[in-house]
């Protein structure tokens, strides 16, 4: 019950922000309400904060488990070579860390991933913190100032970048960390292009997935927001031309999709 | 007569590059990658070594798609690029159109030489079932423009069956050169010989498949008409 009190003046005190936003402000999305730009960061840290705890359990729910592939889709599809060294932003829970590790490990024992966030505690353990091939800090993907330009040669952000305020600001700083050759790759969700699909899928999305977040981490209004701000990341190919306007080259149209599109994979190298 | 498609080819700008970025750094690492192939195979191990080379992070290798595979296309169509221009100023040296295949297929051929020995490697690699696409679509793309530079550009019923007789022929040839050590491979040309004019014989008794089946169907009809079954025109 006690979350529960929790968001719901977590609401009240954003419409009360929405309020007080005046004209001359900047202001951007947050899900399908517009918000103050300076806002924004407090408040997905918030819906964040408030998941945290059934952030696994809801992930397998919400996608029936198919997340799974899609993070194992996206390292096979890397490849990554023994002496990569990964920049994983937005790595809360470690899954594409986890994954990276293990892949460079059927091989020779490779490199080190510096990962965005709180996983530390499920990697405290493992054999890969002992031999520091993994280390993890707190920033803002848009200003990664304390990281030297060209220094990884991979960047991932999985399910990340939709939650920041300036996701051109995100790339930009991708490029300016990664290697020349670099690999740049996001794993996102997309726009499903099948107008029958879609419309499966947006009853999925604002049906099912808010009723399961009401029933699992009892918390209808952060999953409310998570399919919101879906609907408001630009799809595919304006996400694509992005990711070249930063500087990016993309090989054919830049990205592929995964399950008619429900989430895309984007990938950039530097050269 | 292949002035537009020789442009093409000679801006490196195929169509299916439409939508990459000019920067052409891909294609420099695939290209050097080539030089790995015969000491470390058609792997992504190439590619690897290819970035590293140049001065690239080593995971630049993603720019050949599923490892090997993308370096083989490359090859592939590199190679075919390659011949279109190299044919181009001596066709008109040749009248029959069997010569000017010959001639092209020779020229292409020469181009898997230099990796004879890893050949079969590639072969392999195109004949497992989830790239079968992607060997279709070479093999199709190899037959086609060797039949369009050749002066063939008839689009009939046979259009199928040409490519494919012709496909049939080159790749036989190539795991026969691959294999013929004899000097300068003249076992290899006098194989693509016989496969060339097998194909010749081939078309003829289509034709005169057709021709038999045109006639058999005249013939029902008539014995047909004569019984009253089909009303006399």
């Amino acid at each position: 019950m006690n979350s529960r009190i929790a968001v719901s003046s977590a609401r009240r005190a954003s419409q009360r922000l929405i309020q007080r936003t005046t004209p001359d402000e900047t202001t951007t999305h947050f899900g399908f309400k517009t918000v103050p730009e300076a806002q924004k960061e407090s408040l997905v840290r918030g819906v964040f904060s408030n998941v945290a705890s059934n952030y696994d359990i809801m992930n397998d729910a919400m996608s029936m488990g198919i997340h799974r592939l899609w993070k194992d889709h996206l390292i096979r599809k890397m490849s990554p070579s023994p002496d990569a060294k990964l920049l994983d932003v937005a790595g809360g829970t470690g899954d594409i860390a986890q994954r990276f590790l293990e892949f460079q490990d059927q091989g020779e024992p490779g490199q080190r991933v510096d990962a965005w966030a709180r996983a530390e505690k499920r990697f405290a353990a493992s054999k890969w913190m002992r031999e520091g091939r993994i280390g993890f800090t707190v920033g803002n993907a848009e200003n990664l100032e304390f990281i030297d330009d060209a220094s990884f040669d991979v960047y991932t952000i999985a399910f990340g970048i939709r939650n920041c305020t300036h996701p051109d600001r995100v790339v930009r700083e991708a490029f300016r960390v990664l290697k020349p050759g670099g690999r740049f790759m996001c794993l996102e969700f997309s726009r499903v292009e099948n107008p029958v699909l879609a419309s499966l899928y947006d009853f999925h999305s604002f049906h099912v997935i808010p009723r399961l977040g009401e029933l699992i981490a009892n918390d209808r209004g952060s999953y409310e927001y998570l399919v919101e701000s879906i609907r408001k990341f630009p799809p595919q190919k304006e996400f694509a031309q992005m990711i070249r306007d930063a500087g990016f080259t993309t090989i054919g149209k830049g990205y592929e999709n995964l399950t008619f599109g429900t989430v895309a994979i984007h990938t950039g190298y530097k050269f | 007569m292949n002035s537009t498609l020789l442009r093409r080819v000679a801006a490196r700008a195929p169509l299916r590059r439409l939508y990459t970025t000019p920067s052409n750094h891909n294609l420099e690492i695939l290209d050097h990658a080539l030089t790995k192939v015969n000491e470390l195979g058609w792997t992504r191990a190439s590619v690897i070594a290819a970035c590293q080379d140049l001065g690239y992070s080593s995971m630049a290798h993603g720019v050949s798609e599923s490892g090997g595979l993308g370096l083989v296309r490359h090859f592939m169509d590199r190679a075919l690029d390659e011949t279109t221009i190299e044919v181009d100023d001596q066709l008109h040296e040749f009248d029959s159109t069997n010569d000017k295949l010959r001639f092209i297929c020779i020229t292409r051929l020469r181009q898997t030489l230099p990796y004879a020995n890893r050949w079969h490697e590639a072969a392999a690699l195109l004949a497992q079932p989830q790239n079968v696409p992607t060997a279709i679509d070479q093999m199709g793309k190899l037959a086609s423009r060797i039949w369009y530079l050749a002066g063939d550009q008839s689009v009939r019923l046979d259009w199928y069956a040409k490519r494919s007789a012709l496909a049939a022929a080159y790749v036989a040839t190539e795991m026969y050169m691959c294999e013929d050590k004899s000097p300068d491979h003249a076992h290899t040309w006098r194989f693509l010989n016989r496969r060339i004019e097998e194909m010749g014989k081939a078309d003829k008794l289509s034709q005169g498949v057709a021709a038999y089946g045109t006639q058999f169907g005249r013939n029902l009809y008539n014995i047909l008409a004569s019984r009253g079954f089909v009303p006399h025109q």
